[in-house]
């Protein structure tokens, strides 16, 4: 008990949770897409990516989320259009950009002065420090991430169930894929904020992972998702605070947890059942 | 006299030397009945494809109700045009009931969410409707992932029935479905001609199955043969006594299953051309 009343009443603490819940929220509406079109790849190389972003950004002196946004979304925006105009197929292509950018991020920060780059917080993630510019920005993020799965949603789940016969009924699949990973790709700044470059997949792919195994529909799996990752995210906070480990990576440690969990769950649910039927 | 459902004037696709489809023409009326037969490669799946508007034809017009098909209309158009592909494994895996899957053929289910609010109930009735003229509705609330082949079949059927289409294009809808199953599936497609004039286009390849079912059978190999012989097995005066007048009794000739001319086969062809020219 002291240990939540400690947490609370913590300023740090108490500043960063709000920021650390919306993005907990954000990303885990965004991940039931990225399993649903499988984008998990797509998000592990946006988020490398974008370390070219910041070291652009620090390089010529430019606000560091703004611009790793710009850079998220052109090279997601890519990666949607490279594969079909190529013949390269999509992970091979998602692997080049990924190292290459990576590589060029890494120069790029290295030539800056080591002060100004907060390399391990870009890697590893560090909600603590989040300042009030940098709170507004997540908060426009969230606001366009929100709204077009408010509208686009309905339309993205139905082409991941069945992309022919959602054309046939006159989506345009294309445009709407394009859409889709222009946003996978602000959800990955977002989520660079908390959970570093390295671990952001964790917190675009675990939550609704965790809700596959129970969810039976767009709406539950939704709700699921979110319930998961707002647990995952306040317990790995709680957590690392207590223990002085970093946050990032004690929150998606308490997402792979919990998924362990559902995985566990939902095979013993399975067995309890297939017992009884052989019961009855 | 109407305009036709389907109207498709000169279509070709493919490029010019070896096309897959050639010179297509074909008009259908509200409540006919088409079923489409031919060898592997004819170019059915295509021609379906095509007319759903997911390929453009390389020349060649198409008019659905009256309106020539561009990528401008294209959306209203397809909403009265319901669609079953080919069935393939490729589909992913994702946790949905049966009920949900039928709802995805809704007209409106990809609009905005807040536009569909108020709006459920409507759909929850048409669901269980469309789920009952497949002898699905007991399964409403079943994952749908674990059905069988011949199920999900029928559900994803259902599907493009919900959208109560004018005009239904069917690639062998009959895969994965028992030989009794298949004789439901085309009486019920008979049903829906007949009774709420849908027109219905179907790819088979088992013709002795559907001439008993439909109007007319159009024979595919790159273009149309049209035939339509009268059945010489059951009478035709029997068939008009149990499903009205306007049905016409078709088999056919046993030349004709493939419609594989030696002069017309699609592969060889172009090749002699070029000789000639050499």
């Amino acid at each position: 008990m002291e240990m939540f009343n400690q947490f609370f009443a913590s300023q740090v603490m108490q500043e960063s949770l709000v920021p650390a819940l919306l993005i907990a929220f954000v990303t885990a509406s965004m991940s039931v897409m990225v399993l649903a079109h499988r984008l998990s790849f797509l998000t592990v190389g946006v988020s490398h990516a974008s370390l070219a972003g910041l070291g652009l950004a620090v390089t010529l002196s430019l606000p560091l989320l703004p611009t790793a946004t710009v850079f998220a979304l052109l090279i997601s925006l890519l990666l949607a259009t490279m594969p079909k105009s190529q013949d390269i197929t999509e992970d091979a292509g998602t692997g080049m950009l990924f190292a290459g950018s990576m590589a060029l991020g890494v120069i790029l920060i290295s030539t800056a002065s080591r002060y100004e780059v907060d390399l391990i917080g870009l890697l590893f993630g560090n909600i603590l420090t989040i300042s009030p510019t940098e709170l507004q920005w997540l908060l426009i993020l969230a606001a366009i991430i929100m709204a077009s799965l408010l509208t686009l949603s309905r339309a993205w789940w139905s082409i991941a169930f069945d992309p022919i016969t959602a054309a046939a009924s006159g989506l345009p699949v294309s445009t709407m894929r394009l859409v889709l990973y222009g946003v996978t790709g602000l959800t990955v700044i977002m989520c660079v904020k908390l959970a570093g470059i390295v671990l952001t997949t964790g917190l675009l792919v675990l939550p609704a992972a965790c809700a596959w195994f129970w969810g039976r529909s767009l709406a539950g799996l939704w709700l699921l998702s979110v319930c998961f990752s707002l647990t995952g995210t306040l317990t790995g906070l709680i957590i690392s605070y207590h223990k002085d480990w970093p946050s990032g990576a004690t929150i998606v440690m308490a997402l792979c947890l919990m998924f362990i969990l559902s995985w566990g769950g939902s095979w013993l649910n399975q067995r309890a059942k297939k017992y009884k039927s052989q019961v009855s | 006299m109407s305009t036709p459902n389907l109207n498709i004037t000169d279509l070709s696709f493919g490029p010019a030397k070896t096309p897959v489809l050639e010179k297509i023409n074909l008009s259908l009326e509200s409540g006919h009945f088409m079923g489409i037969i031919g060898p592997n490669g004819a170019g059915k799946s295509t021609l379906l494809s095509i007319i759903a508007g997911l390929l453009q034809p390389s020349s060649g017009q198409i008019e659905l109700f009256g309106k020539q098909l561009h990528p401008f209309n294209r959306h209203r158009l397809l909403k009265q045009v319901g669609f079953l592909n080919q069935l393939h494994d490729r589909e992913p895996r994702l946790p949905l009931r049966v009920h949900d899957v039928v709802a995805m053929g809704t007209t409106d289910y990809a609009a905005p969410l807040w536009r569909q609010i108020g709006n459920r109930g409507d759909h929850q009735d048409a669901i269980m409707q469309a789920l009952d003229q497949v002898e699905m509705a007991e399964l409403a609330e079943r994952d749908f992932r674990h059905l069988s082949g011949g199920q999900k079949q029928r559900v994803r059927l259902a599907r493009a029935l919900i959208r109560n289409p004018k005009l239904l294009l069917l690639d062998e809808p009959s895969a994965a479905l028992d030989s009794k199953r298949q004789d439901q599936l085309y009486a019920l497609l008979r049903k829906l001609s007949t009774e709420q004039k849908m027109t219905i286009i179907m790819v088979e390849h088992d013709i002795a199955a559907i001439t008993a079912y439909v109007d007319s059978v159009a024979c595919l190999n790159r273009r149309i043969h049209y035939h339509a012989m009268q059945g010489d097995q059951i009478p035709e005066d029997i068939w008009h006594a149990m499903y009205g007048d306007h049905i016409h009794i078709v088999a056919h000739d046993a030349g004709c299953i493939g419609c594989s001319h030696p002069d017309e086969q699609p592969n060889e062809q172009p090749d002699e051309h070029s000789d000639n020219k050499q």
